[in-house]
């Protein structure tokens, strides 16, 4: 997939004032001169040059994320009460092994599995119908099916909630008793808030896993179809053999997303019930998180089902990448 | 070489900017406040207020603009922030759990009240405000923000539970509210109005715990005992959770309230057409009749509630907000002495229910003028409202609230109301076995 | 001449299939703005419905909304520059390292594709307390700076980069090796011009993430003049009940200037993600 060379390219050739890094010269007598070369070229060198890109990078992670991500950690092993710090080893861990971290963690595998399967498959396509030549009103579909990604979850939960309330004159309802069927009591009863929630971040994030995929249909040369369609292809070859391998970087970062967003989930439950939900049917392990340690006040517990929520995604998403040859190097393309 | 330098100059513009923005902006940018920290008295000290109810930050204001006009000599500059309940409350904790950045003085829901009473508390003693007063007051509403022997909270209101009857269905059923005294009256009537009208007589959340706390309370039960022991599952409460199951389903005189909770829209809904005969909350949710269920303006009027036998208590304490001032407070004493200003003196109790429209918890307000005057209380329900409430003032117990409160509200709400009333799949004594046993293990 | 008759039938076939996504994308957004200008107690009522019942209709929301002092313009304005500055700098310093980690090879890459992947799964609200206290002490409370430095490494935009940047060749940057350029100028000239749609894309998520965000601000920020506007209007919400005709008309306050924003935008951005020809 060789492209030609960028029409920019000549510029280049023209400006002389680059240092050019494979002849440098180390002959010059002055030893200062040559240490503010050498370090000038160490800089600007194909192997530093990287190391400079990353440099913030490292810094802000140090400090926003490792520092907390450590403090977390320490203070899962931790009763943490005003005054009375307490080390309780392993206590907060064995706590986990109960019903309600369960419900949680079954809850929120279900919601996951449903985005992964629902918020992949159908944005790539809506991506590739927008995308081809023969579709009318592309800017106009694009507008609307993003406009949702556009309100917060809150915003959005209030409408959801408005819209699917029990009542019989609320548009959910009264839609299904058009059907004949019985108005459903939606937020109370857990298959249907199931469906709540993943609706509601379907709604939310179609628009947007549409624009990551449209993103990387751009990356597809147009050479390739039109070779295609020199050797004979039909429009399901040239989708099957083309634009989906061609896909899979962004559909691999698509899907760790999902997975990760599922398993983080906690405002799209919340908006519905806060945190307690009758019977625990919309209880997540975030939302469960939040509730054993804000609003029991129990700091150190909090943080253990965290840092457990951590070693959960951590082992699925890594098992996912591997899977999916995200750790091979540039060529495993 | 121009291009990047370009960029990188860029770069360093856009991240300078953004410092020089952020310096700037530390300065509150509304008011003339002097830091407070100089404490030579007559400088107006900075007095930072966290609350969770737009409501109050006017009701605090009104005391501060008060509090300046009475003592010249020591002003305060007062500062009310107010934040989601959720949010204010973590906020809260964080502060207080790592020593900085909070406020002077704060709102504590009864809920989450619990939580600061644990380990080392961060909230100082109010005993040498509340003492010199504490006659006045009803006593249990500030024993539930005590402990130890200390109290910790202000209290906002009594809370005290009473029943909404709605005159038009009664009328057409031919029988009157004050034909209830006991449960079982309740019950009879409301197969009256039944057969009459085809109304429910009442609405059981089933998800919120308004119905059934009130009604286990008034029995002198409670989820603990005195000493912190768990009782959830005695006998007591056995019964009364099965009154309420036998409500619904046996004596068919009441629904699941649709939406499950006190401040769901479909409840609202469901109320202002008439849904239900009467309705047991605690006196506070008159507001949200005021409110929410304007259609039934001159319908419903306040009741005591009905007594489990001749001559029982016929209310309990309900919700509530305690006041607290913080171990950070900069000026521990005159935060204190403005806390008192604004929630214990009887000037403050009487705006109490001017402004905020609760029942004050100094019952010694209760036949002030002020709380007889015509407002859009007395528009919706008619008068004699606080005549009712000195009636009853005496009937209602202490709470006992401990650490593990909000748990086993929890409890209640999600799992024992939900398993007994709407899954049907356990029995009451199942329920509140289960839900017992968890706060045993805690 | 059947392939003409084909690709026209082709044509409203798909047009009609895509209006049913985009009805259902649009119709809540809709039902928002009409209950907006009903009285709140309809809502109580009736729910959402589809109703217009225009006899209703009243400004009364938005002008409760807009007397309260002005307050919704401040928060509007720190939305906007704290969304304008997230966006900028993350997508900056997030394009650099996700492009470095596709088209470099050196040691530690794989620790930090590591790490950002551990970034994206951990739920914000574990590193509450220590990023609360953290604040404090830098001093960065109530500040803006508070709230845009975590926003510099936005794990997502470098993953997303990364992956864009696989697709992009090699051979083009030996090339601008042997003329003379350094690896900056390659990346600044060659690559961040190639990069545009990943660009516009995340730009676009950026703001809108940004825009939207509430936890991390509301750690940080304190007095009204400082809220976001989020966080501003979750604070007329009422605990104990809601305040349903504040929140209705707030909601759409905060959705529609972004929608405006956008449909101006979209020219700008969305037109480089269907512009396939660069790839010529």
């Amino acid at each position: 997939m060789i492209g030609s060379t960028p029409s920019f390219y000549p510029n280049l050739v023209k400006g002389g004032s680059f240092l050019k890094p494979n002849t440098v010269n180390i002959s010059s007598n002055s030893t200062i001169k040559n240490t503010r070369r050498t370090l000038k070229n160490l800089f600007y060198s194909k192997k530093i040059a990287p190391y400079v890109f990353v440099f913030p990078f490292i810094l802000i992670f140090c400090g926003f994320y490792l520092y907390p991500v450590i403090t977390t950690i320490i203070m899962s092993f931790y009763d943490i009460l005003p005054g009375q710090t307490k080390f309780v080893g392993l206590e907060n861990y064995k706590r986990l092994f109960n019903p309600t971290f369960y419900k949680a963690l079954y809850n929120t595998s279900i919601y996951t599995l449903w985005t992964i399967v629902i918020l992949i498959p159908i944005p790539l396509l809506f991506a590739v119908i927008l995308n081809s030549k023969i579709m009318k009103g592309k800017t106009f579909f694009r507008a609307c099916l993003f406009i949702p990604a556009l309100t917060s979850t809150i915003v959005a939960g209030v409408i959801f909630r408005l819209l699917f309330s029990e009542s019989e004159t609320a548009f959910a309802n009264s839609f299904i008793m058009f059907f004949g069927l019985d108005p459903i009591t939606w937020r109370q009863s857990g298959p249907a808030i199931m469906f709540l929630m993943v609706s509601l971040a379907t709604w939310r994030w179609m628009g947007v896993n549409m624009i990551y995929f449209l993103t990387g249909l751009q990356n597809i040369p147009k050479e390739m179809y039109e070779a295609a369609e020199i050797d004979g292809a039909n429009m399901i070859n040239k989708f099957w053999h083309i634009t989906i391998p061609f896909l899979k970087p962004v559909t691999v970062y698509v899907l760790t997303i999902t997975l990760f967003a599922g398993y983080k989930m906690f405002e799209e439950a919340y908006v519905f019930w806060e945190v307690n939900s009758p019977g625990n049917i919309s209880l997540t392990l975030v939302g469960y998180l939040y509730k054993e340690g804000f609003q029991y006040n129990q700091l150190g517990y909090g943080s253990a089902i965290g840092v457990s929520l951590l070693i959960i995604v951590a082992i699925l998403g890594f098992i996912q990448l591997q899977l999916t040859g995200t750790f091979r190097k540039k060529g495993g393309n | 070489m121009n291009k990047i330098l370009k960029l990188g100059l860029t770069m360093l513009l856009l991240l300078s900017l953004v410092l020089a923005g952020c310096s700037s902006k530390n300065e509150p940018s509304s008011n003339n406040a002097s830091e407070g920290e100089s404490n030579d008295g007559s400088e107006h000290q900075e007095l930072k207020f966290w609350t969770f109810q737009g409501l109050h930050v006017e009701f605090f204001e009104d005391a501060a603009k008060s509090w300046n006009e009475m003592y010249p000599d020591r002003q305060i500059n007062f500062v009310a922030e107010s934040f989601p309940y959720d949010e204010m409350h973590n906020n809260l904790l964080l502060a207080l759990q790592s020593g900085v950045g909070a406020p002077d003085i704060v709102d504590i829901e009864i809920n989450r009240f619990p939580n600061f009473l644990k380990g080392d508390i961060q909230l100082e003693p109010l005993n040498n405000i509340v003492e010199p007063e504490i006659d006045s007051f009803v006593k249990s509403r500030l024993d539930v923000y005590a402990a130890d022997g200390n109290y910790y909270g202000a209290p906002t209101h009594v809370g005290a539970s009473v029943a909404f009857y709605n005159t038009e269905l009664f009328e057409a059923a031919g029988v009157s509210p004050d034909d209830i005294k006991t449960w079982d009256d309740f019950v009879e009537i409301g197969k009256v109005i039944k057969s009459k009208t085809d109304k429910p007589m009442t609405a059981v959340f089933t998800n919120g715990f308004w119905s059934f706390y009130p009604m286990i309370s008034q029995k002198g039960s409670d989820i603990f005992d005195p000493n912190g022991e768990v009782i959830l599952d005695n006998q007591d409460n056995v019964e009364v959770l099965q009154f309420i199951h036998d409500m619904v389903y046996k004596d068919e005189i009441a629904v699941l309230a649709p939406g499950g909770r006190h401040d769901s829209e479909e409840f609202f809904a469901f109320m202002n057409s008439g849904g239900a005969a009467a309705l047991i909350m605690p006196s506070w949710y008159a507001s949200r009749f005021v409110e929410h269920m304007p259609d039934q303006s001159r319908n419903f009027v306040m009741k005591p509630m009905p007594a489990w036998e001749e001559g029982g208590f016929r209310s309990a304490g309900m919700g509530g907000t305690g006041t607290a001032v913080t171990k950070q407070a900069k000026d521990v004493e005159l935060a204190k002495d403005f806390l008192a200003h604004a929630k214990l003196t009887k000037e403050a109790n009487i705006k109490i229910w001017t402004i905020l429209g609760f029942d004050p918890p100094r019952h010694d307000v209760w036949d002030a003028p002020e709380l007889r005057e015509a407002n859009k209380f007395t528009e919706y329900f008619g008068d004699g409202l606080f005549d009712m409430l000195i009636d009853i003032k005496d009937e209602i117990n202490p709470l006992n609230i401990t650490e593990n409160t909000p748990l086993a509200r929890d409890l209640i709400e999600s799992n024992v109301l939900f398993n007994v009333l709407r899954e049907k799949n356990q029995t009451p004594e199942e329920a509140l076995k289960q839900a017992a046993d968890e706060l045993r293990s805690r | 001449m059947t392939n003409k008759r084909k690709s026209k039938w082709g044509k409203a076939i798909l047009f009609f299939i895509m209006l049913i996504p985009a009805f259902i994308a649009v119709f809540p957004l809709a039902a928002l703005l009409l209950a907006s200008f009903k009285p709140s107690t309809e809502l109580m009522r009736f729910g959402l419905n589809v109703y217009p019942q225009f006899e209703l209709w009243s400004l009364d929301n938005y002008i409760y909304l807009f007397t309260d002092g002005n307050i919704y313009f401040h928060w509007f304005k720190n939305s906007l520059i704290i969304s304008l500055f997230s966006t900028i700098l993350a997508l900056i310093f997030s394009s650099m390292v996700g492009y470095s980690l596709a088209m470099y090879r050196f040691r530690g890459q794989n620790v930090i594709l590591f790490l950002v992947l551990l970034i994206m799964m951990i739920p914000f609200e574990i590193m509450m307390l220590p990023l609360f206290r953290m604040m404090i002490e830098l001093g960065a409370v109530n500040t803006y700076t508070g709230v845009i430095l975590p926003m510099i490494v936005h794990p997502l935009t470098i993953f997303f980069f990364r992956q864009f940047a696989l697709g992009l060749p090699d051979d083009l940057m030996d090339a601008a090796r042997i003329d003379g350029c350094s690896e900056y100028g390659i990346f600044a000239r060659i690559m961040v011009p190639l990069m545009k749609p990943a660009y516009g894309a995340m730009g676009i998520l950026l703001a809108l993430f940004s825009w939207n965000n509430f936890l991390w601000p509301l750690v940080v920020l304190r007095t009204k003049e400082m809220l976001t506007l989020p966080i501003g209007l979750a604070g007329l919400l009422t605990p104990y009940g809601n305040n349903y005709d504040i929140l209705i008309a707030g909601s759409v306050l905060t959705v529609l200037p972004i929608i405006i924003l956008f449909i101006f935008a979209q020219k700008y951005f969305i037109s480089s993600l269907t512009a396939g020809a660069i790839k010529g």
